[in-house]
């Protein structure tokens, strides 16, 4: 059999969709096509040939072909002002009558459609997974899919080939993204016996001890099942509100840098079980802090309204709000903190504290048809990518021409 | 295009193996062999020429340059940061990281001078043009468009600005907290309808990932958003902000050319004629409509109508009342009849999964049986899917 031409060789240079030296050296010596002295034939042949290097070298050419549209996406920006003003008669009224204007209007740039010909790839789950920048080569990006690490609206999709549609939402796994993007780790022969034992010993202990992972971490809606359904009593609700006071003091005591985070999640615990006892709301309206926060609040000033002569202890007055405001405050501010510590870490896959590859920030843009937030690793797939006057949002590293060879190359019919 | 200018050679490179940068990239001793300990004699040209690319003009993009974009297109061919003035030097890492921690608000007022949408580039020189005044040399002006290529040779792609931290919280708490519509809140930002959606979507994800407890990714979050370019937020109850506008993101009013306006046409037409732009889309099909109704914001060329027919202020505001009014009940009534649809569907709750029964007529196979509407097996209407070449990939999955 014939020996399978390297990924990248620097006897044939060809950029790849990764962040790898190699692809920087040969983006850097990418030239424009010789149209001089070669064969329309040749010329597209080399054209096809070194953009599909790039363009989902991982999808068969028979694949592609099908995938391929000769109708390309293009927008215009038009400006409401002149829409407002002009009904579009102006254009032709008075030709005839020697009206013409020789003056040479601002003409817009050029759309460059050619520049568009793979632009049905960009739909596909890994590649859009690579632009927006969760993984550092779109080979990875199609593991990460196919080992389960990717879920699109919420849903496992273990297909990379899947078609985003507008409006598709995709996570992956924030461990993956900051091993794939992540400096890679350098282990000493020691550390990886030490770690071999390490590992030795854990699988020990979990063999003679069978796993319950039930009982920690119940779930607001295992906490609202337990509680009877029923309005608590006033002297229920000053207890409780008593114990979050008294959570409330707690996590105020700490401070920030502590580093038990038993503290913190005993106050959401207490907040959990606050809101499981007004049991007016379901869980999934009040998921986010603030929204705890300001249900709690209502709830109270609606205790307070009813039985304002029977019991006002149960309410909080300013303070005690303001107090508890802070504390929502600073348990964000633990969850965000916790987050950014980026500190010595030897189980992490990668080097600790993490910083970015070599070579991450020349690949580094995110395109305008993606919607990435970076904090969860989430990303929306706003629309198909477009092409508008002077720019094609299919990032392509190739020159005008050689995107107009390739898709010459596939125009042809056989 | 006119060349650009090459700053000379000498001061504002680093010279390939300065000791502010100390890591070289060696040379790989190849071996010949794979078990092999013995260096091969010949080192290929090629890549002798790949590590002095590497540790030459290549070693600037190793790492990102702080508080910058970093792209190989703004850099020329001997590795000089093409838009440096004369005495520029790099800062090394360490450097940078020490300068960061001191002057964060600093730089948070200087990020607000540079302009965010720039897919004007006029902004963008006159940006530059302003800020050459400065003298100091370690400070690097803003990037021209040029300078945002991350692939030289292609001058129709350029790294587009993405939206910032603040920015996006921005608009999440304007369209959450304020209840403002989408559509306003896009006009209000200069972002486009789909993204204030998604921004919304996926901060409402991050807060209740904080509510849980999750850990977030920030370090990475940090980092990339370093290296792009970010549109930045101008706050407007800020008092140093009185009087400046927002700075929009990208062109709200993008009209998607129609496959139909795709051909040339020559429609004779009368001198006499009003031939509007109306007209002209009905000579290119019956049922395209005008640009004015196509774009995602009619509602803009409305008001600017009523505007230019010189409405009083109340007139305006009645008639955009109304048209809200119009729209919300249509959207009321598109919830109603989901709501409805829905009613319909009989559920059966069980412990793991509930059953959903939906009405179904026979008829809908038609009378030849083979309605695509039709359920179930048919006769003489074989399934396909296991045939081959039937694809099996989901073509849609349901928010």
């Amino acid at each position: 059999m014939r020996k399978k031409p390297r990924f990248h060789s620097l006897k044939k240079l060809k950029v790849r969709q990764d962040w790898s030296r190699w692809s920087l050296y040969s983006l850097s010596q990418l030239k424009p096509p010789n149209t001089a002295m070669r064969t329309y034939f040749q010329q597209k042949w080399t054209a096809k040939s070194d953009t599909r290097a790039y363009h989902g070298e991982q999808i068969r050419e028979k694949k592609w072909k099908r995938l391929f549209k000769r109708s390309i996406p293009a927008v215009v920006p038009m400006d409401h002002r002149y829409l407002a003003r002009y009904d579009g008669s102006e254009q032709a009224s008075g030709r005839g009558a020697g009206l013409d204007t020789e003056e040479s209007q601002r003409t817009p740039p050029m759309t460059p459609y050619m520049q568009m010909t793979y632009y049905p790839i960009e739909r596909r789950l890994d590649t859009a997974i690579f632009r927006s920048l969760f993984a550092s080569s779109v080979r990875q990006a199609r593991q990460f899919v196919v080992h389960g690490l990717v879920k699109v609206n919420g849903k496992k999709m273990p297909y990379p080939g899947y078609m985003l549609n507008p409006g598709d939402m995709f996570q992956v796994e924030p461990e993956s993204v900051m091993f794939a993007t992540g400096a890679p780790k350098t282990r000493s022969a020691f550390a990886r016996r030490i770690a071999a034992e390490k590992k030795a010993a854990l699988g020990d202990t979990r063999s003679n001890k069978p796993a319950d992972d039930d009982e920690h971490d119940p779930t607001i809606a295992q906490l609202a099942a337990q509680i009877p359904r029923d309005e608590p009593t006033a002297a229920d609700l000053k207890k409780h509100m008593q114990e979050l006071m008294a959570s409330v003091d707690e996590v105020l005591a700490t401070e920030v840098k502590a580093k038990d985070k038993q503290k913190f999640r005993e106050f959401r615990q207490s907040v959990k079980k606050a809101i499981a006892l007004w049991k007016k709301a379901n869980p999934e309206t009040v998921s986010t802090l603030d929204a705890q926060f300001d249900f709690l609040k209502k709830q109270l000033a609606e205790k307070m309204d009813k039985d304002v002569g029977k019991s006002e202890d149960v309410g909080m007055s300013a303070e005690d709000q303001e107090k508890l405001k802070k504390a929502f405050e600073k348990l964000k501010e633990k969850a965000e903190y916790e987050a950014t510590w980026n500190k010595k870490d030897s189980s992490k896959p990668y080097a600790t504290p993490w910083r970015p590859r070599d070579y991450m920030s020349a690949f580094a843009f995110i395109p305008r048809y993606l919607e990435v937030n970076q904090n969860i690793c989430a990303a929306v797939y706003l629309r198909h990518p477009v092409a508008r006057p002077g720019l094609a949002e299919v990032p392509t590293p190739f020159s005008y021409e050689t995107g107009q060879l390739a898709f010459n190359w596939y125009l042809r019919r056989r | 295009m006119a060349p650009r200018l090459r700053t000379s050679r000498l001061p504002s490179s680093v010279s390939p193996c300065s000791s502010s940068v100390p890591q070289c990239i060696s040379v790989p001793a190849c071996t010949s062999r794979a078990f092999s300990q013995t260096t091969s004699r010949q080192v290929t040209a090629r890549r002798r020429k790949f590590y002095e690319w590497l540790n030459g003009p290549g070693r600037q993009l190793k790492d990102p340059l702080p508080g910058s974009t970093n792209y190989l297109g703004a850099y020329d061919r001997y590795g000089n940061l093409i838009r440096a003035r004369p005495g520029y030097q790099r800062p090394s890492r360490d450097q940078a990281a020490k300068a960061q921690e001191e002057g964060a608000e600093k730089e948070s007022e200087e990020k607000e001078k540079i302009p965010g949408g720039q897919d004007n580039v006029d902004e963008l020189d006159m940006a530059a043009r302003r800020d050459a005044d400065s003298k100091d040399p370690d400070k690097l002006p803003p990037e021209t468009e040029e300078d945002l290529r991350p692939f030289p040779l292609n001058r129709y792609f350029r790294s587009q600005p993405v939206l910032s931290e603040e920015l996006r919280e921005a608009i999440y708490q304007r369209v959450t907290r304020d209840g403002t519509t989408v559509s306003l809140a896009s006009v209000e930002f200069g972002v486009s309808n789909e993204r204030v959606g998604a921004v919304v979507r996926l901060k409402q994800m991050e807060k209740e990932w904080i509510a849980q407890g999750k850990k977030l990714a920030l370090p990475y979050a940090k980092a990339v958003l370093d290296m792009l370019p970010t549109t930045p937020y101008v706050d407007p109850s800020l008092p140093e902000n009185r009087g400046k506008r927002p700075i929009p993101h990208e062109p709200i009013n993008d009209l998607i050319v129609h496959p139909a306006t795709r051909q040339q046409l020559f429609v004779p037409v009368a001198e006499s004629r009003q031939f509007t732009r109306v007209d002209a889309g009905k000579a290119f099909d019956n049922n395209l409509l005008p640009a004015d109704e196509r774009i995602p914001h009619p509602e803009l060329v409305l008001a600017e109508r009523e505007l230019a027919a010189g409405l009083s202020f109340e007139e305006r505001r009645r008639l955009a009342e109304e048209r809200l009014a119009k729209e919300q009940a249509k959207k009321k009534a598109e919830e109603e009849r989901k709501q409805a649809e829905l009613a319909k569907l009989k559920t059966v709750p069980k412990r793991r999964w509930d059953f959903v029964f939906q009405d179904i007529s026979v008829e809908h196979a038609g009378k030849d049986g083979r309605g695509p509407k039709g359920v179930g097996w048919r006769y003489g209407f074989p399934h396909e899917d296991r045939k081959k070449g039937q694809v099996k990939i989901p073509t849609k999955v349901e928010a």
